[in-house]
């Protein structure tokens, strides 16, 4: 059993991790979806705080001895500075960019990602195409960065549980709900919405950070459209209604690849079907997205299907949240 | 830079800024049928390049299904480009029926269709990827017969010489801009199309056949996606499976510069944004990447409606 347990977690380390820092993501977009804001900015803020940590554990720390793993409290240090950098670009970038609304905002937060990476590749300081390698590691096994992601998932759990429930997550749900209606009531949009694309910037920027250690190099291809797609999917599919969505999306969705490729070492298939399942994985993920928004418009994990598994209701419990809406400007 | 590089750097801005224009119109038919920005279109791109390719009947490379596989036949490029277009028309229309009216007839917001339309773009790349393998693709030299590859617009002595191919992509360009013009603003097809645009439901009240227009809005987008592509792969070369999709975001761009669901708006922002990276220095051309994204970024920040765009009044 032991034995079982230590070959599993050896095989599928990376995965677990990787599940974890998709969670984290999925939240970093899910949280200015929470004002109703599509920002596909977290890609952007991601490569940043990769960025950040790869620069200082290469170039601003001393190097390691042989032998050695990279300090823990150091990794603090660069997630904290990577969470004020990505902080303050968000409110230098979001307070002109959330004057737009729907797809206009959804569209510029793409230029920011790919202005971002188009300065990545070209600036010094990040390495060009080759990008930044040989980040020092502060584990000696993948599995192990579990001990740095976990507890950052827990975190993050417990404050957007808190957070729905508080005055601040009212107010995002009220400017989602109605906007003009929320302002009426003295919600100021402009304040809400910053903030919470701050707290998605700042949690993609920590991610990021955890992300460089734990795949060694750091590169633009990092912070890409493609993943702006990517963690999108993991929300819209997961639900974007609640957290819980985000997160069993991230996860869902990172595992899926891994699980065709198991499907496909099944024994006694026929050859062309396992060709198939290994060199087109992508394919079946694409339109495992495309038919999950026609099967499951509100994603998999809503507001009803958590209740079910809730204490009885409180007479102060809210009603039921209208599903996502876009407006078409 | 010397007067000659600039009028050349001019008349490549105006080669590719015309394919971004038509790429882009495929984006807006849409846009202005249905509101929503289908991310699909970049992939419809891809396709278009190689169907053109097959088309051609030449052979695919060592990797995927169809290794050294070919068409028994091959077709002059220009018969072969407008197959492609057709063809990638015909997927256009293909993803309408399989993706977005059942979404539409569920009532799904705009958001999903936007979600669905990047698992479709994700689909088609791979599926490309699987059948015919990452490679590049170049259409052969003898594709444009027998035109010369450059012409020389100046004396001997000053010369002044503009590739034959951007041309070519010039005037296949304008050839379809002037068609789609004329099919929207002179015929009843076109009529009926804007009346959509404006609204669909009393469009369908006064007797148009709504579904049956976006279907052909569709196909209308799929075959101008696939002739940019191909003119596109014809310039450079068919860079992969991937070929479609920053051509994609920089339609984006287009759109958004000039004003989404706007026509002429395409075509102008098509242009300007074609002529400004033309523009970027060589010594900085690493850069020209992002001159679309900083002008999209600019142009939301300071004018979000576009050039040619209308204010859209927020209604309680």
């Amino acid at each position: 059993m032991i034995e079982f347990l230590t070959n599993f977690l050896s095989t599928y380390g990376f995965l677990i991790v990787s599940m974890t820092f998709s969670a984290m993501l999925a939240l970093s977009l899910y949280l200015p979806l929470m004002t109703g804001q599509l920002s596909l900015a977290s890609p952007g803020f991601y490569a940043l705080g990769g960025y950040i940590a790869a620069w200082m554990s290469t170039e601003l720390y001393p190097p390691l001895a042989t032998g050695t793993t990279f300090p823990i409290p150091s990794l603090f240090v660069e997630m904290l500075i990577a969470a004020v950098a990505c902080a303050i670009l968000a409110l230098l970038v979001g307070v002109p960019a959330l004057r737009l609304r729907g797809i206009y905002l959804a569209l510029a937060t793409i230029a920011f990602v790919e202005v971002l990476r188009v300065l990545s590749l070209n600036l010094d300081v990040t390495g060009k195409a080759i990008g930044i390698f040989n980040i020092p590691q502060p584990f000696v096994t993948k599995i192990e960065y579990l001990y740095i992601s976990l507890p950052m998932l827990i975190v993050c759990i417990i404050f957007m549980y808190r957070l729905e429930r508080s005055r601040v997550g009212r107010a995002f749900r009220a400017l989602r709900e109605d906007e003009l209606a929320a302002t009426a009531m003295g919600i100021n949009p402009t304040y809400y919405k910053v903030l919470a694309f701050m707290m998605g910037a700042i949690l993609a920027g920590m991610v990021g950070a955890v992300s460089a250690h734990f795949l060694n190099t750091w590169n633009a291809r990092q912070g890409t459209f493609d993943l702006s797609i990517l963690v999108l999917a993991y929300v819209i599919i997961g639900g974007s209604r609640t957290f819980w969505g985000s997160i069993v999306g991230g996860m869902l969705l990172t595992a899926l690849p891994e699980v065709l490729r198991a499907v496909a070492g099944i024994q006694g298939l026929p050859p062309f079907l396992t060709g198939f399942l290994t060199e087109g994985r992508l394919i079946i993920y694409g339109f495992l997205i495309a038919l999950g928004t026609l099967f499951f418009p509100q994603g998999l994990i809503t507001p009803e299907f958590l209740r079910r598994f809730a204490r009885p209701p409180k007479a102060s419990t809210p009603t039921k949240s209208k599903p996502l809406q876009t407006p078409s400007t | 830079m010397n007067i000659a590089l600039f009028f050349q750097q001019i008349a490549n801005g105006l080669a590719i800024g015309s394919v971004y224009a038509i790429f882009a119109l495929g984006y807006t038919l849409i846009f202005s049928i249905l509101g929503i920005i289908n991310f699909a279109h970049g992939a419809v791109f891809t396709l278009g390049a190689y169907f053109t390719y097959t088309f051609m009947g030449l052979a695919f490379g060592f990797n995927g299904l169809l290794a050294q596989q070919k068409l028994p036949f091959g077709l002059p490029f220009p018969i072969a480009l407008v197959l492609g277009g057709l063809a990638a028309g015909a997927i256009g229309v293909l993803i309408e029926r399989a993706f977005f009216r059942p979404l539409r007839m569920r009532g799904g917001d705009s958001l999903l269709t936007l979600v669905s339309s990047l698992g479709i773009a994700v689909a088609i790349v791979n599926i490309i990827q699987y059948l015919v393998g990452a490679e590049a693709y170049a259409y052969p030299m003898s594709a444009l017969g027998g035109l010369p590859p450059s012409v020389n617009f100046g004396t001997p002595e000053s010369p002044l010489i503009v590739r034959t191919v951007q041309i070519v992509i010039f005037a296949v360009s304008m050839i379809i801009l002037a068609g789609l013009t004329y099919l929207i603003n002179a015929t009843r097809t076109g009529k009926a199309l804007r009346a959509v645009a404006e609204d669909a439901t009393t469009a369908s009240l006064l007797g148009i056949n709504t579904d049956r227009l976006i279907m052909f809005t569709f196909f209308l987008s799929g075959f101008v996606g696939g002739i940019a592509g191909t003119l596109v792969g014809l310039s450079v070369t068919v860079t992969g499976p991937y070929f479609g999709i920053a051509f994609g975001l920089k339609g984006l761009a287009v759109i958004v510069l000039g004003g989404l669901g706007s026509i002429p708006g395409a075509v102008i922002g098509g242009l300007v944004i074609g002529l400004a990276e033309a523009l970027v220095p060589s010594q900085s051309s690493a850069l020209k990447e992002a001159v679309a994204f900083a002008i999209l970024f600019v142009i939301l920040l300071v004018r979000p409606q576009g050039i040619m765009g209308r204010v859209q009044v927020q209604k309680v």
